[in-house]
Protein backbone atom coordinates (compact mmCIF):
# COMPACT_ATOMS: atom_id res chain seq x y z
CA UNK A 1 0.00 0.00 0.00
CA UNK A 2 1.16 3.53 -0.77
CA UNK A 3 1.72 6.26 1.87
CA UNK A 4 2.64 9.19 2.44
CA UNK A 5 3.90 9.82 5.61
CA UNK A 6 1.14 8.34 8.08
CA UNK A 7 -1.42 8.94 5.26
CA UNK A 8 -2.55 6.25 3.00
CA UNK A 9 -3.07 7.50 -0.71
CA UNK A 10 -3.88 5.62 -4.25
CA UNK A 11 -2.32 6.20 -7.42
CA UNK A 12 -5.43 8.05 -9.84
CA UNK A 13 -7.18 10.30 -11.70
CA UNK A 14 -8.95 12.39 -9.18
CA UNK A 15 -11.86 14.58 -8.72
CA UNK A 16 -14.42 11.55 -7.92
CA UNK A 17 -15.74 12.73 -5.03
CA UNK A 18 -14.07 16.27 -4.42
CA UNK A 19 -11.48 14.04 -2.48
CA UNK A 20 -7.86 15.59 -1.23
CA UNK A 21 -5.03 15.26 -3.01
CA UNK A 22 -2.00 14.94 -1.71
CA UNK A 23 1.65 15.17 -4.49
CA UNK A 24 -0.62 14.05 -6.80
CA UNK A 25 -1.98 10.60 -5.71
CA UNK A 26 -5.43 10.60 -3.91
CA UNK A 27 -6.07 11.02 -0.19
CA UNK A 28 -8.10 7.54 0.93
CA UNK A 29 -10.02 9.01 4.16
CA UNK A 30 -10.20 6.19 6.94
CA UNK A 31 -13.47 7.97 8.11
CA UNK A 32 -14.75 7.99 5.09
CA UNK A 33 -13.71 4.50 3.60
CA UNK A 34 -13.79 1.10 6.05
CA UNK A 35 -11.18 -0.18 4.07
CA UNK A 36 -9.01 2.52 4.65
CA UNK A 37 -9.74 2.20 8.30
CA UNK A 38 -8.72 -0.94 7.90
CA UNK A 39 -5.46 -0.37 6.83
CA UNK A 40 -4.89 1.99 9.47
CA UNK A 41 -6.23 -0.28 12.24
CA UNK A 42 -5.06 -3.32 10.86
CA UNK A 43 -3.21 -5.17 8.12
CA UNK A 44 -6.16 -6.23 6.07
CA UNK A 45 -4.49 -7.54 2.21
CA UNK A 46 -1.55 -6.12 0.29
CA UNK A 47 -3.61 -5.22 -2.95
CA UNK A 48 -1.19 -5.33 -6.07
CA UNK A 49 -1.16 -4.72 -9.81
CA UNK A 50 -2.22 -8.44 -10.68
CA UNK A 51 -5.67 -8.47 -8.12
CA UNK A 52 -9.18 -9.44 -9.36
CA UNK A 53 -11.43 -8.01 -6.85
CA UNK A 54 -15.60 -8.95 -6.92
CA UNK A 55 -16.71 -6.05 -4.47
CA UNK A 56 -19.84 -6.21 -3.38
CA UNK A 57 -22.00 -3.14 -1.73
CA UNK A 58 -20.44 -0.77 -3.96
CA UNK A 59 -22.72 2.00 -3.31
CA UNK A 60 -21.17 4.86 -4.65
CA UNK A 61 -18.00 3.81 -5.48
CA UNK A 62 -16.25 5.86 -3.58
CA UNK A 63 -13.84 3.40 -1.71
CA UNK A 64 -14.10 1.44 -4.89
CA UNK A 65 -12.40 4.04 -6.80
CA UNK A 66 -9.43 3.69 -4.57
CA UNK A 67 -9.40 0.04 -4.71
CA UNK A 68 -9.39 0.25 -8.46
CA UNK A 69 -6.02 2.41 -8.16
CA UNK A 70 -4.54 -0.64 -7.24
CA UNK A 71 -5.59 -3.33 -8.51
CA UNK A 72 -6.18 -5.40 -12.19
CA UNK A 73 -9.66 -5.39 -12.02
CA UNK A 74 -13.12 -4.78 -10.06
CA UNK A 75 -16.25 -6.15 -10.12
CA UNK A 76 -18.67 -4.01 -8.28
CA UNK A 77 -21.91 -5.30 -7.67
CA UNK A 78 -24.57 -3.24 -6.04
CA UNK A 79 -28.34 -3.51 -5.86
CA UNK A 80 -30.06 0.10 -5.19
CA UNK A 81 -30.64 2.52 -8.09
CA UNK A 82 -29.83 5.92 -6.63
CA UNK A 83 -26.09 4.79 -5.88
CA UNK A 84 -25.46 2.87 -9.10
CA UNK A 85 -26.21 6.31 -10.92
CA UNK A 86 -23.32 7.44 -9.47
CA UNK A 87 -21.57 4.35 -9.66
CA UNK A 88 -21.92 4.11 -13.05
CA UNK A 89 -20.04 8.05 -13.79
CA UNK A 90 -16.84 6.53 -12.06
CA UNK A 91 -17.02 3.17 -13.92
CA UNK A 92 -16.89 5.13 -16.82
CA UNK A 93 -13.63 7.65 -16.25
CA UNK A 94 -12.11 4.04 -15.14
CA UNK A 95 -11.67 1.33 -17.49
CA UNK A 96 -11.11 -1.64 -14.58
CA UNK A 97 -14.24 -1.34 -12.66
CA UNK A 98 -17.00 -3.80 -13.97
CA UNK A 99 -20.32 -2.44 -12.16
CA UNK A 100 -22.85 -4.79 -12.28
CA UNK A 101 -26.87 -3.75 -11.17
CA UNK A 102 -27.53 -6.93 -8.95
CA UNK A 103 -28.46 -8.13 -5.15
CA UNK A 104 -25.11 -9.38 -3.44
CA UNK A 105 -27.25 -12.11 -2.17
CA UNK A 106 -28.68 -13.68 -5.22
CA UNK A 107 -24.62 -14.35 -6.77
CA UNK A 108 -26.55 -16.57 -10.21
CA UNK A 109 -27.66 -13.10 -11.43
CA UNK A 110 -24.31 -12.13 -11.97
CA UNK A 111 -22.03 -15.12 -12.48
CA UNK A 112 -22.34 -14.90 -16.25
CA UNK A 113 -20.25 -11.76 -15.61
CA UNK A 114 -17.69 -12.46 -12.82
CA UNK A 115 -14.30 -14.16 -13.29
CA UNK A 116 -12.57 -15.86 -10.42
CA UNK A 117 -10.87 -13.50 -8.06
CA UNK A 118 -8.21 -12.59 -5.51
CA UNK A 119 -10.35 -10.82 -3.31
CA UNK A 120 -14.02 -10.78 -2.35
CA UNK A 121 -14.88 -7.32 -0.20
CA UNK A 122 -18.10 -7.47 1.28
CA UNK A 123 -19.61 -4.32 2.81
CA UNK A 124 -23.57 -4.48 2.63
CA UNK A 125 -26.07 -3.49 5.30
CA UNK A 126 -27.74 -6.89 5.24
CA UNK A 127 -28.52 -9.35 8.32
CA UNK A 128 -27.55 -12.11 6.68
CA UNK A 129 -23.89 -10.83 5.84
CA UNK A 130 -21.85 -14.04 6.63
CA UNK A 131 -24.18 -16.00 4.31
CA UNK A 132 -23.95 -13.65 1.50
CA UNK A 133 -20.13 -14.00 1.70
CA UNK A 134 -20.05 -17.97 1.68
CA UNK A 135 -22.55 -17.78 -1.41
CA UNK A 136 -20.10 -15.62 -3.08
CA UNK A 137 -17.31 -17.61 -2.68
CA UNK A 138 -17.47 -19.81 -5.87
CA UNK A 139 -15.93 -16.87 -7.24
CA UNK A 140 -12.92 -17.06 -4.67
CA UNK A 141 -9.44 -18.52 -5.58
CA UNK A 142 -8.55 -20.95 -2.96
CA UNK A 143 -5.95 -19.11 -1.34
CA UNK A 144 -7.79 -16.15 -2.26
CA UNK A 145 -8.84 -13.77 0.87
CA UNK A 146 -12.11 -12.07 1.94
CA UNK A 147 -12.74 -9.17 3.86
CA UNK A 148 -15.98 -8.47 5.15
CA UNK A 149 -17.14 -5.10 6.54
CA UNK A 150 -19.35 -6.24 9.34
CA UNK A 151 -22.15 -3.61 10.26
CA UNK A 152 -23.29 -4.91 13.75
CA UNK A 153 -26.04 -2.42 14.23
CA UNK A 154 -27.45 -3.77 10.61
CA UNK A 155 -27.09 -7.39 11.49
CA UNK A 156 -29.45 -7.33 14.73
CA UNK A 157 -30.20 -3.90 16.38
CA UNK A 158 -31.00 -5.58 19.75
CA UNK A 159 -27.80 -7.89 20.19
CA UNK A 160 -24.61 -6.71 21.40
CA UNK A 161 -21.97 -5.97 18.44
CA UNK A 162 -19.08 -8.00 20.21
CA UNK A 163 -22.28 -10.63 20.51
CA UNK A 164 -22.83 -10.07 16.54
CA UNK A 165 -19.12 -10.20 15.94
CA UNK A 166 -18.35 -13.69 17.60
CA UNK A 167 -21.38 -15.43 15.65
CA UNK A 168 -20.48 -14.19 12.38
CA UNK A 169 -16.54 -15.80 12.66
CA UNK A 170 -18.40 -18.99 14.07
CA UNK A 171 -20.66 -19.29 11.15
CA UNK A 172 -17.15 -18.08 8.38
CA UNK A 173 -15.48 -20.78 10.35
CA UNK A 174 -17.53 -23.76 10.04
CA UNK A 175 -17.64 -22.93 6.60
CA UNK A 176 -14.14 -23.54 6.30
CA UNK A 177 -12.27 -20.43 6.17
CA UNK A 178 -9.30 -19.68 8.11
CA UNK A 179 -9.99 -16.44 9.95
CA UNK A 180 -6.36 -14.41 9.68
CA UNK A 181 -7.35 -10.76 11.36
CA UNK A 182 -10.33 -9.72 13.34
CA UNK A 183 -10.37 -6.42 14.56
CA UNK A 184 -13.00 -3.33 15.52
CA UNK A 185 -12.70 -0.21 12.95
CA UNK A 186 -12.92 2.31 16.08
CA UNK A 187 -11.97 5.00 16.45
CA UNK A 188 -12.66 5.37 13.12
CA UNK A 189 -16.02 4.04 12.25
CA UNK A 190 -18.15 3.02 15.55
CA UNK A 191 -19.46 -1.06 15.73
CA UNK A 192 -18.07 -1.42 12.87
CA UNK A 193 -15.66 -4.38 12.42
CA UNK A 194 -13.92 -5.62 9.77
CA UNK A 195 -13.04 -9.76 9.70
CA UNK A 196 -10.05 -10.97 6.90
CA UNK A 197 -10.33 -14.58 5.74
CA UNK A 198 -8.56 -16.89 3.57
CA UNK A 199 -9.98 -19.91 1.83
CA UNK A 200 -8.59 -22.79 1.68
CA UNK A 201 -6.07 -24.05 -0.77
CA UNK A 202 -7.33 -27.80 -1.96
CA UNK B 1 -23.10 -26.54 -20.03
CA UNK B 2 -22.11 -23.25 -18.57
CA UNK B 3 -23.68 -19.93 -20.05
CA UNK B 4 -21.36 -16.62 -19.80
CA UNK B 5 -22.19 -13.53 -21.10
CA UNK B 6 -20.14 -13.74 -24.19
CA UNK B 7 -21.43 -17.71 -25.05
CA UNK B 8 -21.88 -20.97 -24.13
CA UNK B 9 -18.86 -23.76 -22.81
CA UNK B 10 -19.35 -26.95 -22.95
CA UNK B 11 -16.65 -29.85 -22.66
CA UNK B 12 -14.22 -27.30 -23.67
CA UNK B 13 -15.89 -26.24 -26.45
CA UNK B 14 -17.45 -22.99 -26.89
CA UNK B 15 -20.45 -21.24 -29.15
CA UNK B 16 -19.89 -17.57 -29.39
CA UNK B 17 -23.08 -15.60 -29.02
CA UNK B 18 -24.24 -13.33 -31.74
CA UNK B 19 -25.99 -10.70 -31.51
CA UNK B 20 -26.65 -6.31 -30.93
CA UNK B 21 -26.51 -4.53 -27.97
CA UNK B 22 -30.04 -5.13 -26.84
CA UNK B 23 -29.88 -9.02 -27.71
CA UNK B 24 -26.87 -8.99 -25.26
CA UNK B 25 -28.05 -7.44 -22.19
CA UNK B 26 -31.45 -9.61 -22.97
CA UNK B 27 -29.08 -12.66 -22.52
CA UNK B 28 -27.35 -11.46 -19.31
CA UNK B 29 -30.36 -10.75 -17.66
CA UNK B 30 -31.76 -13.91 -18.51
CA UNK B 31 -29.31 -16.74 -17.79
CA UNK B 32 -30.36 -18.79 -15.29
CA UNK B 33 -27.31 -20.15 -13.29
CA UNK B 34 -26.69 -22.96 -11.22
CA UNK B 35 -24.50 -22.45 -8.33
CA UNK B 36 -23.79 -25.79 -7.99
CA UNK B 37 -21.54 -26.71 -10.89
CA UNK B 38 -20.71 -23.10 -11.44
CA UNK B 39 -17.11 -22.22 -13.21
CA UNK B 40 -16.30 -18.50 -12.94
CA UNK B 41 -16.08 -17.42 -17.05
CA UNK B 42 -12.11 -17.24 -17.92
CA UNK B 43 -11.25 -14.52 -20.37
CA UNK B 44 -8.65 -16.90 -22.18
CA UNK B 45 -12.01 -19.10 -23.58
CA UNK B 46 -13.65 -15.81 -24.50
CA UNK B 47 -10.65 -14.70 -26.76
CA UNK B 48 -10.11 -18.43 -28.35
CA UNK B 49 -14.21 -18.35 -28.45
CA UNK B 50 -13.53 -15.30 -30.48
CA UNK B 51 -15.50 -12.67 -28.41
CA UNK B 52 -12.52 -10.66 -27.95
CA UNK B 53 -8.57 -10.38 -28.96
CA UNK B 54 -6.94 -9.72 -25.88
CA UNK B 55 -7.33 -9.20 -22.02
CA UNK B 56 -7.78 -5.38 -22.78
CA UNK B 57 -11.08 -5.62 -24.64
CA UNK B 58 -12.31 -8.33 -22.76
CA UNK B 59 -12.81 -6.18 -20.12
CA UNK B 60 -13.78 -3.04 -22.05
CA UNK B 61 -16.41 -5.28 -23.88
CA UNK B 62 -17.46 -6.81 -20.49
CA UNK B 63 -17.40 -2.98 -19.00
CA UNK B 64 -19.95 -1.94 -22.18
CA UNK B 65 -22.26 -4.72 -21.48
CA UNK B 66 -22.74 -4.22 -17.59
CA UNK B 67 -23.44 -0.22 -18.04
CA UNK B 68 -25.67 -0.96 -20.53
CA UNK B 69 -27.43 -3.50 -18.70
CA UNK B 70 -27.05 -1.21 -15.24
CA UNK B 71 -28.50 1.91 -17.52
CA UNK B 72 -31.29 -0.16 -18.64
CA UNK B 73 -32.24 -1.45 -14.78
CA UNK B 74 -32.10 1.90 -13.45
CA UNK B 75 -34.21 3.19 -16.29
CA UNK B 76 -37.04 0.06 -16.08
CA UNK B 77 -36.62 1.05 -11.95
CA UNK B 78 -37.61 4.53 -12.13
CA UNK B 79 -40.25 4.78 -14.68
CA UNK B 80 -42.52 2.34 -12.22
CA UNK B 81 -45.34 4.59 -10.97
CA UNK B 82 -44.53 5.07 -7.75
CA UNK B 83 -41.02 6.40 -7.97
CA UNK B 84 -41.73 9.91 -8.69
CA UNK B 85 -44.84 10.06 -6.66
CA UNK B 86 -42.45 9.60 -3.97
CA UNK B 87 -40.26 11.71 -4.30
CA UNK B 88 -43.46 14.72 -4.70
CA UNK B 89 -45.23 13.56 -1.08
CA UNK B 90 -41.70 13.45 0.50
CA UNK B 91 -40.73 17.04 -1.36
CA UNK B 92 -44.56 18.33 0.29
CA UNK B 93 -43.94 17.14 3.54
CA UNK B 94 -40.25 18.54 3.63
CA UNK B 95 -42.11 21.91 2.58
CA UNK B 96 -44.46 21.93 5.38
CA UNK B 97 -42.04 21.70 7.84
CA UNK B 98 -39.91 23.93 5.83
CA UNK B 99 -42.84 26.63 6.49
CA UNK B 100 -43.71 25.71 10.14
CA UNK B 101 -40.01 26.48 11.10
CA UNK B 102 -39.66 29.71 9.37
CA UNK B 103 -43.25 30.84 10.00
CA UNK B 104 -42.03 30.62 13.83
CA UNK B 105 -38.26 32.28 13.47
CA UNK B 106 -40.15 34.76 11.63
CA UNK B 107 -42.46 35.60 14.40
CA UNK B 108 -40.13 35.83 16.77
CA UNK B 109 -38.10 38.52 14.93
CA UNK B 110 -41.54 40.63 14.39
CA UNK B 111 -42.33 40.30 17.69
CA UNK B 112 -38.94 42.09 18.68
CA UNK B 113 -40.22 44.87 16.73
CA UNK B 114 -43.51 45.39 18.01
CA UNK B 115 -43.34 44.86 21.48
CA UNK B 116 -46.42 45.24 22.35
CA UNK B 117 -47.68 42.21 20.43
CA UNK B 118 -49.30 39.26 21.32
CA UNK B 119 -51.08 36.82 19.69
CA UNK B 120 -53.44 36.16 23.07
CA UNK B 121 -57.04 36.00 22.50
CA UNK B 122 -56.95 36.87 19.00
CA UNK B 123 -56.74 33.17 16.97
CA UNK B 124 -54.83 34.56 14.33
CA UNK B 125 -53.96 31.58 11.95
CA UNK B 126 -50.02 30.96 11.11
CA UNK B 127 -50.85 31.87 7.67
CA UNK B 128 -52.90 35.20 8.48
CA UNK B 129 -49.94 36.25 10.98
CA UNK B 130 -47.26 35.96 8.07
CA UNK B 131 -49.74 37.52 5.67
CA UNK B 132 -49.45 40.62 8.72
CA UNK B 133 -45.87 40.38 9.02
CA UNK B 134 -45.06 40.74 5.70
CA UNK B 135 -47.52 44.06 5.47
CA UNK B 136 -46.54 45.84 7.98
CA UNK B 137 -42.83 44.98 7.90
CA UNK B 138 -39.96 46.84 5.87
CA UNK B 139 -36.99 45.38 4.41
CA UNK B 140 -35.59 41.83 4.92
CA UNK B 141 -38.49 40.56 7.89
CA UNK B 142 -41.12 41.76 4.94
CA UNK B 143 -39.33 39.94 2.26
CA UNK B 144 -38.74 36.77 4.16
CA UNK B 145 -42.47 36.60 5.13
CA UNK B 146 -43.38 37.24 1.54
CA UNK B 147 -41.25 34.31 0.94
CA UNK B 148 -42.85 32.38 3.12
CA UNK B 149 -46.57 32.70 1.62
CA UNK B 150 -44.83 32.21 -2.18
CA UNK B 151 -43.69 28.81 -0.45
CA UNK B 152 -47.37 28.18 0.72
CA UNK B 153 -48.43 28.98 -2.62
CA UNK B 154 -45.98 26.06 -4.23
CA UNK B 155 -47.31 24.42 -1.80
CA UNK B 156 -51.17 24.48 -2.78
CA UNK B 157 -49.61 23.36 -6.51
CA UNK B 158 -47.79 20.16 -5.37
CA UNK B 159 -50.28 19.39 -2.88
CA UNK B 160 -53.10 19.11 -5.57
CA UNK B 161 -50.51 17.03 -7.97
CA UNK B 162 -49.52 14.48 -5.43
CA UNK B 163 -53.32 13.92 -4.43
CA UNK B 164 -54.17 13.53 -8.61
CA UNK B 165 -50.89 11.46 -9.07
CA UNK B 166 -52.10 9.15 -6.40
CA UNK B 167 -55.49 9.01 -7.86
CA UNK B 168 -53.78 7.98 -10.61
CA UNK B 169 -50.85 5.38 -9.48
CA UNK B 170 -52.79 4.17 -6.50
CA UNK B 171 -56.67 4.05 -7.39
CA UNK B 172 -57.82 1.76 -4.42
CA UNK B 173 -56.01 3.00 -1.92
CA UNK B 174 -56.38 6.53 -2.29
CA UNK B 175 -60.60 6.25 -2.91
CA UNK B 176 -60.31 5.19 0.44
CA UNK B 177 -58.40 7.45 2.44
CA UNK B 178 -57.37 10.00 0.10
CA UNK B 179 -54.45 10.79 -2.55
CA UNK B 180 -52.29 12.63 -0.04
CA UNK B 181 -52.62 10.33 2.85
CA UNK B 182 -52.43 7.10 0.37
CA UNK B 183 -49.17 8.97 -0.78
CA UNK B 184 -47.80 9.29 2.96
CA UNK B 185 -48.48 5.71 3.37
CA UNK B 186 -46.62 4.63 0.50
CA UNK B 187 -43.83 6.95 1.25
CA UNK B 188 -43.37 5.62 4.86
CA UNK B 189 -43.69 1.86 3.42
CA UNK B 190 -40.69 3.07 0.79
CA UNK B 191 -42.79 2.27 -2.43
CA UNK B 192 -46.00 0.31 -3.95
CA UNK B 193 -44.51 -2.98 -3.74
CA UNK B 194 -43.09 -3.15 0.28
CA UNK B 195 -46.70 -0.93 0.83
CA UNK B 196 -48.59 -4.19 -0.55
CA UNK B 197 -46.49 -7.06 1.61
CA UNK B 198 -47.35 -5.06 4.58
CA UNK B 199 -50.05 -6.58 7.44
CA UNK B 200 -52.80 -4.95 8.25
CA UNK B 201 -51.78 -4.17 11.53
CA UNK B 202 -48.64 -2.50 10.83
CA UNK B 203 -50.55 -0.31 7.82
CA UNK B 204 -52.48 0.98 10.82
CA UNK B 205 -49.79 2.19 13.33
CA UNK B 206 -47.27 3.36 10.42
CA UNK B 207 -45.82 6.82 11.21
CA UNK B 208 -46.36 5.95 14.94
CA UNK B 209 -43.49 4.62 15.26
CA UNK B 210 -42.06 6.53 18.76
CA UNK B 211 -45.48 4.97 20.66
CA UNK B 212 -45.15 1.48 19.41
CA UNK B 213 -41.61 0.88 19.96
CA UNK B 214 -42.74 2.68 23.51
CA UNK B 215 -45.30 0.33 23.90
CA UNK B 216 -43.16 -2.58 22.84
CA UNK B 217 -40.52 -1.98 25.65
CA UNK B 218 -42.44 -0.75 28.41
CA UNK B 219 -46.20 -0.79 29.58
CA UNK B 220 -47.38 2.12 27.56
CA UNK B 221 -50.70 1.57 25.54
CA UNK B 222 -50.21 0.40 21.78
CA UNK B 223 -50.73 3.15 19.11
CA UNK B 224 -54.39 3.24 18.02
CA UNK B 225 -53.20 5.01 14.54
CA UNK B 226 -50.56 6.54 12.72
CA UNK B 227 -50.83 8.38 9.13
CA UNK B 228 -54.24 7.17 8.74
CA UNK B 229 -55.33 9.51 11.54
CA UNK B 230 -54.93 12.10 8.83
CA UNK B 231 -57.72 10.79 7.13
CA UNK B 232 -61.32 12.39 8.28
CA UNK B 233 -62.95 9.22 9.39
CA UNK B 234 -60.31 8.14 11.52
CA UNK B 235 -59.62 11.58 13.29
CA UNK B 236 -63.52 12.78 13.48
CA UNK B 237 -64.62 9.58 15.00
CA UNK B 238 -65.80 9.40 18.12
CA UNK B 239 -63.08 8.55 20.80
CA UNK B 240 -64.67 5.53 21.83
CA UNK B 241 -64.84 3.99 18.31
CA UNK B 242 -61.42 5.37 16.70
CA UNK B 243 -59.40 2.33 16.95
CA UNK B 244 -62.27 0.65 15.79
CA UNK B 245 -62.42 2.68 13.07
CA UNK B 246 -58.78 2.75 12.00
CA UNK B 247 -58.75 -1.02 12.71
CA UNK B 248 -61.10 -1.70 9.94
CA UNK B 249 -59.80 1.38 7.21
CA UNK B 250 -56.50 -0.39 7.79
CA UNK B 251 -57.77 -3.89 6.92
CA UNK B 252 -59.21 -2.82 3.64
CA UNK B 253 -56.00 -0.30 3.15
CA UNK B 254 -54.58 -3.63 2.98
CA UNK B 255 -56.47 -5.18 0.54
CA UNK B 256 -56.51 -1.88 -1.98
CA UNK B 257 -52.44 -1.81 -1.39
CA UNK B 258 -52.05 -5.22 -2.93
CA UNK B 259 -55.19 -4.38 -5.51
CA UNK B 260 -53.47 -1.68 -6.46
CA UNK B 261 -50.17 -3.77 -6.80
CA UNK B 262 -51.53 -6.18 -8.89
CA UNK B 263 -54.06 -4.83 -10.79
CA UNK B 264 -53.75 -1.09 -10.64
CA UNK B 265 -57.27 -0.49 -11.32
CA UNK B 266 -59.80 0.75 -9.38
CA UNK B 267 -62.16 -1.94 -8.47
CA UNK B 268 -65.64 -0.31 -7.95
CA UNK B 269 -67.15 -3.82 -6.17
CA UNK B 270 -64.41 -3.98 -3.87
CA UNK B 271 -64.37 -0.54 -3.01
CA UNK B 272 -68.23 -0.33 -2.71
CA UNK B 273 -68.17 -2.55 -0.17
CA UNK B 274 -65.28 -1.35 2.02
CA UNK B 275 -66.45 1.95 1.93
CA UNK B 276 -69.94 0.76 3.58
CA UNK B 277 -68.40 -1.51 5.72
CA UNK B 278 -66.37 1.85 7.27
CA UNK B 279 -69.13 4.11 7.08
CA UNK B 280 -70.95 1.19 9.65
CA UNK B 281 -68.19 0.97 11.94
CA UNK B 282 -68.17 4.59 12.30
CA UNK B 283 -71.13 4.84 12.50
CA UNK B 284 -72.30 1.78 15.49
CA UNK B 285 -69.02 1.17 16.65
CA UNK B 286 -69.59 -1.89 15.51
CA UNK B 287 -66.18 -4.25 15.40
Amino acid sequence: MIRIGDVLVSQGEGGVYNERMLGGARVWDPYRSKLSALYHVGTGVELTPVMRVLYLGAANGTTVSHVADYVEAVYAVEFAPRPMQDLLEVCRRRRNIIAIMADAARPEQYAPLVEAVDLLYQDVAQPDQAAIVLRNCVFLKPGGTVILMLKTRSVDVRKEPAEVFHDTIDSLISAGLAVKERVWLTPFHTDHAAIVCIKPEV
Amino acid sequence: MQSYWFGDVEDGRCTLFIGDSHAIIDRVQSIITSMDTFVPPDWEQAVLCGACRDRHEYLARLQAVCIAAAERSIREHYSRKDAELLQMVRTLDEIDTVINLLSEKVAEWYFIRHPAFSRKYRRTPAHALVKTMREKSKGALGKVAGEIEHLATTRTVLAKEVSARANDVIPNTSALIGGLVAARLMSHAGGLLPLSRLPASAIQVLGARTALFAHLKTRSPCPKHGIIFQHRRVHNAPKEVRGKVSRVLAGKLAIAARLDFFRGVAEPDFLDKAQRRIDATVKRGEP
